[in-house]
């Protein structure tokens, strides 16, 4: 192990100070020192999408970013979309509404890829969608009620009708 | 809207918002890798590198002087230990008369590894990197043995043996039915079909891979790991280790995703249990994703010959298949049945078969074992009957759809008993089929057709009518019931969630009894101090479950009757109950539910009980599939899908939904893209990793037309619902598969296209068009 390196990043809007071994991943920081286990991981080859998080507002794969990358970011994962004792954030709601999750492993990293398409796309296409979402794996939902969800949380971000 | 009615809204047959899921979309959910107790330690396995060597004792020192390193177990000191195999249940024979065999399933190996990717020794250390280096460090000297991972390969007479002192590969063999009496069917046959079908390997793949975090706490060993079965794994876990099962508790928490991969007892579940009580400090382990491609089970791998012999008019005169069945090296009990049992009882679907000649063999290769997938059998069985019956239809010139309806089992004969003597209560296939073409549009095909090849695209259409049979058999399950005083109705059941909602469907079928808003349920599951039974398998959990959980919530109510008669001062036979209170009738003296289990205690009140299933469930379905072709690439788009589905009872109608099109896509997998590969020559595994194993995205299709018919109840459970986990996927892959076949066959190349094996890649399909 190489000796600890000193590293400051805000994650979910929360200041974060800590010294770590240069080759931690973001994700092992985050699931690991931080112990926010709602980021998974699912794969050993960057392809799952489990482990999604927002790396300032952009989705990226928290296990391909080396923790060391995101110095000075701010990071947000899916335990930082809505209070805990609060109503869930638009693209939460909208997955539990449409049924857009079965075991709900792949979710949050479904939901962090849904809101850094919607950040910077409000509102996308069907085809957008599922480009968005092509780098998340789920096995279980045939992702019909996932790119439904997504579309009903960005009609609702977007004070549409629904 | 007052407040029962409104309660009633979140009873059976409603769509409601799943209960599992605010947790899990905030993160909160609770996998085994999210739970990290004091003092945790990490595991990592050692695995062969080779499909078949010999190796000596392991020198262990250098590797325990490693940072960090607390431990390093091998397949020896286990030996030396006692701890035992995993032994297979005889439950077959081999063709020998012998009883069914395959090489010992070791919690680590010892000597002897027979499959690349086999557990060889298990590093106990501080940290998750520091136990992966050591094991990466751990040197074990191989010394090759000839291997074969191809299973007719396997069958030649000079084959390498899988293991000493068999004589030949066979693990285990099964014939079935009259093969004279098909014989002579054969030859007197107006039309016979003959088709060589392989249904590929395949890796269940859920998305949480394996995980088990093991402890121990008062003298007993503690299991928390992601399984649908809980009460095996303990049992598996104390005859391994030699404890008595109450000194094992297993829990599970969130399961993220299961498809059979995860039933049933893994060795290295036992290396766990073994770290953890030789540290007494808890040791974890999350597989890596390579690490479950390896070693966890694959499903399917069988080989088949099958023949279909019709009389002038198309009806089936009798069915023949000759299969063999990959189970890998050191197979497990399920998966030689689920290819030798199982499967086989479908063989002969919804039609009227009178005559079959059904032979298999499992045989042994330097794979993985085969075990349970999503479908465990009969989506080989439905596949092979679909293909024949397609296949029959084209060389008749006969319609698809019409081939089948003269060949269905009529109502009137039910309840039929099939040639693999099999019992169906209930079905009215043609009832079924008839709204599939209609859903489907089936009649406009033609137009669809023309539509597409002037897009310079190749339309084919695919149909698959088919039942299942689900319940693994295991048809008792028992329920715990319980009125809390802080306002609950608690239900504690054996079997496991693990995607399918099934708290949600429990949920709902209390609400249906006690008549109080679904927030006031809450149900629990995974732990084997409360609960004990077979787990969750095979379609089996609501109808079994679900029919316990009535009996129980209805006993509870009862108990609460004569409860509230004392409280109350009246005789029970006048008491009342309606939404959450207790009255006296003609009254308005009540007491509520809630407030009555305070009067009883801390523990409020409750009963444990039991239902019993007659019989397994056989739902069963139409779907139709259609499929575009690009002649230039050979590249297969899914462009329409319609099934109708009779489950019989629905008790989740938007959970059912999501059962059947993400099952259904998981069936596409199989059809199109999917494949588990070993390099014959190495033994090597090709595809082990999420890049070298396609599995479909969200780029592909979704806009499934789903219908179900409620009107067909089972007849044999109390629910009268019928098991749906797997129906979407038996009834997917031949669909599409025949929508490939009939493009190629419209185009020409129907020659080419029975000869395509799955899965129908664009190269697979460009070859079609090639071929001379």
């Amino acid at each position: 192990m190489t000796a600890p390196i000193p590293l400051k990043l805000t994650v979910n809007g929360q200041p974060v100070d800590l010294a770590l071994d240069p080759a931690t991943l973001l994700v092992d920081l985050l699931r690991g020192p931080l112990g926010l286990t709602g980021t998974h991981v699912g794969c050993d080859t960057s392809q799952c999408g489990a482990c999604t998080v927002l790396l300032d507002g952009r989705a990226v794969k928290a296990c391909n970013v080396l923790a060391l990358q995101a110095a000075g970011s701010a990071v947000t994962t899916v335990e930082g979309l809505a209070p805990a004792d609060g109503p869930l954030h638009p693209v939460q709601e909208a997955f539990v509404a449409c049924h857009g999750l079965q075991c709900g492993f792949c979710t949050p990293g479904m939901i962090m890829s849904a809101c850094g398409l919607l950040a910077q796309n409000p509102q996308p296409t069907e085809a957008e969608i599922v480009d968005a979402i092509e780098g998340n794996l789920c096995r279980c939902t045939g992702y019909v009620n996932i790119v439904a969800a997504i579309q009903q949380a960005a009609n609702t971000m977007t004070g549409g009708a629904r | 809207m007052n407040a029962p009615q409104e309660a009633m809204r979140f009873g059976s047959g409603h769509a409601v918002r799943r209960i599992e899921d605010p947790a899990l979309v905030r993160g909160q959910g609770q996998f085994t890798d999210d739970v990290n107790p004091d003092g945790q330690t990490f595991a990592a396995f050692v695995r062969s590198p080779m499909a078949h060597a010999r190796f000596g004792a392991i020198d262990t020192t250098a590797v325990l002087a490693m940072p960090g390193v607390l431990a390093v177990h091998t397949g020896a000191e286990l030996v030396a230990a006692g701890v035992k195999p995993i032994v297979m249940a005889p439950a077959l024979k081999r063709p020998d008369g012998q009883p069914m065999a395959a090489a010992p399933r070791l919690a680590l190996a010892h000597e002897v590894v027979r499959c690349v990717g086999e557990a060889v020794a298990l590093v106990v250390a501080e940290t998750r990197a520091q136990a992966k280096a050591a094991a990466d460090a751990l040197m074990v000297d191989y010394d090759p043995l000839p291997a074969v991972t191809d299973p007719l390969q396997a069958l030649a007479p000079d084959a390498p043996r899988v293991f000493d002192g068999l004589a030949d590969n066979v693990c285990a063999e099964s014939r079935y039915g009259d093969a004279k009496a098909a014989a002579a069917a054969f030859e007197r046959a107006a039309h016979v079909v003959r088709l060589h079908l392989v249904n590929q390997r395949l890796a269940p793949n859920p998305m949480e891979p394996r995980s088990v975090l093991a402890w121990m706490a008062d003298g007993r060993l503690n299991m928390r790991l992601s399984s649908q079965m809980p009460t095996a794994v303990r049992g598996g876990v104390a005859t391994a280790l030699d404890l008595h099962p109450d000194d094992v508790r297993v829990v599970v928490g969130d399961v993220g995703g299961g498809f059979g991969m995860k039933t049933g007892l893994y060795p290295e579940d036992i290396a766990m249990g073994y770290a953890a009580r030789a540290l007494g400090r808890p040791v974890k382990w999350q597989a890596e994703r390579l690490e479950d491609f390896l070693s966890a089970v694959h499903g399917r791998d069988l080989i088949t010959e099958a023949e279909l012999a019709l009389d002038a008019s198309g009806r089936v005169l009798a069915l023949r298949c000759d299969s063999i069945a990959n189970v890998g090296a050191s197979a497990i009990t399920a998966g030689v049945m689920i290819q030798l049992l199982i499967g086989p009882w479908v063989t002969t679907s919804i039609y009227d078969i009178p005559l079959i000649d059904l032979h298999a063999r499992a045989v042994l290769t330097n794979t993985a074992a085969t075990g349970a997938y999503r479908g465990a059998g009969r989506p080989e069985a439905i596949y092979t009957i679909e293909r024949l019956m397609d296949a029959a239809a084209h060389q008749m010139g006969m319609d698809a759809a019409e081939l089948r309806r003269r060949n269905m089992i009529r109502p009137a004969q039910m309840p039929y008993k099939t040639a693999m003597a099999q019992t169906y209560d209930v079905g009215q296939f043609e009832k079924i089929l008839d709204q599939g073409l209609a859903l489907a549009d089936w009649a406009g095909f033609d137009a669809r057709r023309a539509e597409s090849q002037a897009r310079g695209r190749l339309r084919g259409r695919g149909i698959a009518t088919f039942l299942e049979w689900t319940g693994g058999n295991a048809l008792v399950e028992q329920s715990t019931v319980r009125v809390t005083p802080d306002g609950f109705i608690e239900v504690i059941a054996a079997t496991m969630p693990m995607g399918q909602g099934i708290a949600t469907s429990y949920a709902q079928l209390a609400v249906d009894v006690f008549g109080v808003p679904i927030e006031k349920v809450r149900v629990l599951m995974g732990d084997t101090d409360r609960a004990n039974g077979f787990g969750s398998a095979g379609s089996r959990s609501l109808f079994t479950g679900g029919s316990a959980l009535q009996v129980t919530a209805r006993k509870v109510l009862d108990l609460g009757k004569e409860l509230a008669a004392d409280a109350l001062e009246a005789p029970a036979a006048d008491i009342e109950y309606s939404a959450g209170r207790y009255t006296v009738a003609g009254t308005d003296l009540g007491i509520g539910l809630f407030d009555l289990a305070g009067r009883q205690g801390e523990a409020g009140f409750q009963a444990q009980d039991s239902a019993t299933a007659g019989a397994p469930s056989w739902p069963n379905g139409c779907h139709v599939c259609e499929v575009e072709i690009d002649p230039a690439t050979g590249s297969v788009q899914v462009v329409a899908y319609a099934s109708v589905n009779d489950i019989g009872r629905i008790v989740s109608p938007v959970i059912v939904k999501g059962q059947i099109e993400g099952g259904a896509v998981q069936g596409i997998g199989q059809a199109l893209c999917e494949a588990v590969v070993y390099d014959d020559d190495s033994g090597q595994l090709l595809s082990a990793s999420f890049m070298d194993y396609a599995m479909p995205n969200a780029d592909g299709f979704r806009d499934f037309k789903t219908a179900f018919d409620t009107s067909i109840p089972c007849t044999t459970n109390l629910l009268g619902a019928k098991g749906v986990g797997e129906l979407g996927t038996i009834g997917a892959t031949p669909a599409v598969v025949n929508a490939v076949v009939d493009a190629l066959h419209a185009a020409g190349r129907g020659e080419q296209a029975l000869k395509l094996q799955m899965p129908l890649t664009s190269e697979r399909v460009w070859r079609a068009f090639q071929a001379p």
